[in-house]
């Protein structure tokens, strides 16, 4: 088991954002996350990511495991320049040779290589640099909340492939979608969350034969 | 502590690509310091008085064989005040509209008076109500004061006449009255002649003793007027503008500005721009980040405020200004700008995981700040109240701390107190911040 979520709930004042949901993760796995609008799932993955502390229950990670994270709304600061928030959260992880790491990550996101500022970008550009950050340090673990939502066909085709990658490399990614062709075509098992609550966890075939929350994605 | 300097470095890079809001940021509480001392300067500039002068008062008046320099000791007083000659009912019209704060009447008879040395001559004050008022009075009773000490010698140098007229005999006037006095060595001398008796001895013995106790009479009469006399040394040290008591206000009042403002939006940029929760993540602890901030603030107190001294110090140079150069007094300047930074970025910090948006925190942050500035310039002994309160802000005690450590001889003991306070309430402001910072990831 690479992630465990065990119990885990999390609470905004007096809004339940997520009621106690146990989850796991496991090697060569790709787990969707599907649901409404304000269903849960980027409070699940924010807590699966450490962002976010759980106002009951826990969430383990196995022993070295590293996790990247790619929040919905992108996470990085504007006045820098893309190469300048790589080196920084490079640093901040600890990747080692931070300046080679921003290299390769700016090459392989296509990312522009001058100075200007990443408010000037546009947003498919903010959203590549946003998983970009969350790829720094090689995670085993991927979690990506609508990632392809701004991306260009080409660079939703290059995100899955380095998903599938990571995968098949014995990693594992949870990604929170809107489109069920990205949940038949990438995932190993998905699940269904409505109100704050996980209504499925199965594997791609179930979800299929279910279809839960068909009503949701008419 | 790396994660610390990280931090710090990004968002000093951060500042640097945001030069108009630093420019700003810089300016703005120079500029309030600025209008702050004009403010304070105009407590001190010279208030517009009436004289109205009834008596047509000429440049130089006699009064018991001494001559006034009429002309010179008004322009003495104009130092103080700046005098204008007016009329009668012109100054009224002024006074009731507040286009001069006071007028000093000359009345008519007042020369008179004055020559006579029966009854005392009268100058009439008429004031406004305006808070000015008082030093306006204090100024004329300075005025008054001064022309009573010439006066006085006058009147002790005619006094002193008459008596050695008592005493050596001779022509004397009074009230323009000639007279001759045969004085107390003719008395003695017509007493010789006459011959010996019991009582022509009692009569010697007593102009005897009389001529030697009016020997006194000058410098007793002199001592009587003046039991304590104030002698005025030469004006040496700082102008006011360049005094310790103007660099600590000025140093403070940036530096409160300043580290407030940054340390609130930068703790709630972090929030703005979705990065808290990935710091969060491990990476920088709430507790790092809220340091980091504080050490931000510190950092740009001490750049800013030893731009700020330096500047001083070489407008005090250039300008020849003697009394209290600061070159000396730098480093402990330094420390006091690094602990008073860093206590106003806790504070700041704190109104930053409250508020929790960077534009709202730096509107909080500007709201906050002036109540507390204005709060610590009100004098304790005048408002007990503003004392007590500003004491729980860090500004009041870095004023006190740089202009201890610009200005006094032994500074060690006010140092070592407001230092104290600013590490205490740094520590409680940061404390604050770090328990509040958890909204931030909200």
């Amino acid at each position: 088991m690479l992630l465990v979520a065990q119990g885990a709930s999390r609470r905004f004042g007096s809004r339940v954002a997520l009621h106690p949901t146990t989850f796991e993760l496991c090697e060569g796995e790709a787990v969707a996350l599907i649901g409404p609008n304000g269903a849960g799932k980027s409070t699940l993955l924010a807590l699966l990511a450490g962002a976010l502390e759980p106002s009951s229950g826990e969430v383990r990670l196995r022993d070295g495991t590293r996790v990247g994270w790619a929040p919905q709304r992108p996470a990085q600061y504007g006045r820098l320049s893309p190469r300048e928030n790589l080196e920084f959260f490079a640093r901040l992880e600890g990747v080692p040779r931070p300046e080679r790491a921003t290299e390769r990550l700016l090459s392989d996101f296509e990312l522009p290589q001058e100075d200007r500022p990443s408010d000037q970008l546009s947003v498919g550009n903010r959203q590549r640099l946003n998983v970009a950050i969350a790829l720094l340090g090689e995670p085993r673990v991927l979690l990506l909340d609508e990632p392809a939502a701004s991306l260009d066909p080409r660079q939703r085709r290059l995100l899955w492939q380095r998903a599938e990658r990571l995968r098949d490399d014995g990693g594992g990614v949870v990604f929170a979608t809107q489109t069920l062709d990205e949940v038949d075509r990438f995932s190993d098992r998905v699940a269904c969350l409505l109100d704050g609550a996980v209504v499925f966890d199965g594997s791609l075939e179930s979800y299929r034969e279910s279809r839960p929350l068909a009503e949701v994605f008419a | 502590m790396r994660s610390v300097a990280l931090v710090v470095a990004k968002d000093l890079r951060i500042l640097r690509r945001s030069p108009l809001l630093l420019g700003v940021l810089v300016a703005y509480p120079i500029l309030i310091a600025l209008l702050v001392g004009l403010v304070a300067g105009y407590a001190n500039a010279k208030p517009r008085v009436a004289l109205v002068d009834e008596e047509g008062l000429p440049a130089v008046v006699v009064v018991g064989g001494e001559r006034f320099d009429v002309a010179g000791t008004i322009e003495r007083v104009d130092e103080d005040v700046t005098l204008v000659r007016l009329p009668g009912d012109e100054a009224g019209r002024q006074l009731r509209s507040g286009k001069i704060v006071a007028s000093l009447t000359v009345p008519e008879g007042f020369l008179a008076d004055l020559r006579g040395m029966v009854r005392s001559p009268r100058l009439v004050l008429r004031t406004t109500q305006g808070g000015i008022s008082t030093r306006v009075v204090q100024q004329v009773e300075a005025l008054v004061y001064a022309l009573n000490r010439q006066l006085q010698r006058a009147y002790i140098d005619a006094n002193v006449g008459y008596i050695r007229l008592i005493q050596r005999g001779g022509s004397g006037t009074f009230l323009g009255r000639r007279f001759d006095v045969l004085g107390l060595d003719g008395t003695a001398r017509a007493l010789e002649e006459l011959p010996p008796d019991e009582r022509v001895d009692e009569i010697r013995e007593f102009v005897r003793v009389a001529g030697l106790a009016l020997d006194q009479t000058d410098d007793a009469l002199r001592a009587t007027a003046n039991p304590i006399e104030l002698v005025r040394g030469a004006d040496r040290g700082r102008t006011w503008v360049l005094s310790a008591q103007i660099q600590a206000y000025a140093l403070a009042l940036t530096i409160t500005f300043l580290t407030l403002l940054l340390a609130a939006a930068a703790l709630a940029s972090e929030r703005d721009e979705n990065a808290i929760g990935r710091l969060g993540r491990g990476l920088v602890t709430l507790g790092e980040l809220v340091v980091a901030k504080v050490v931000l603030a510190a950092a740009l107190a001490l750049a800013l405020g030893l731009a700020i001294v330096l500047s001083f110090g070489l407008i005090i140079e250039l300008g020849g200004v003697e009394g209290g150069e600061p070159w000396g007094r730098v480093p402990l300047v330094v420390a006091g700008l690094a602990l008073a930074g860093a206590s106003l970025g806790a504070l700041g910090a704190l109104l930053g995981a409250l508020v929790r948006e960077a534009r709202a925190a730096s509107l909080v942050a500007l709201l906050v700040v002036l109540p507390i500035v204005f709060l610590g310039l009100v004098p304790r002994e005048v408002v007990p109240v503003a004392g007590w309160v500003s004491n729980a802000f860090p500004f009041v005690h870095a004023v006190r701390l740089f202009a201890s450590a610009l200005y006094d001889a032994s500074p060690w003991s006010v140092l070592a107190r407001e230092a104290a306070w600013l590490a205490g309430l740094g520590a409680v402001f940061a404390l604050l911040a770090r328990l509040g910072a958890r909204r931030l990831l909200v």
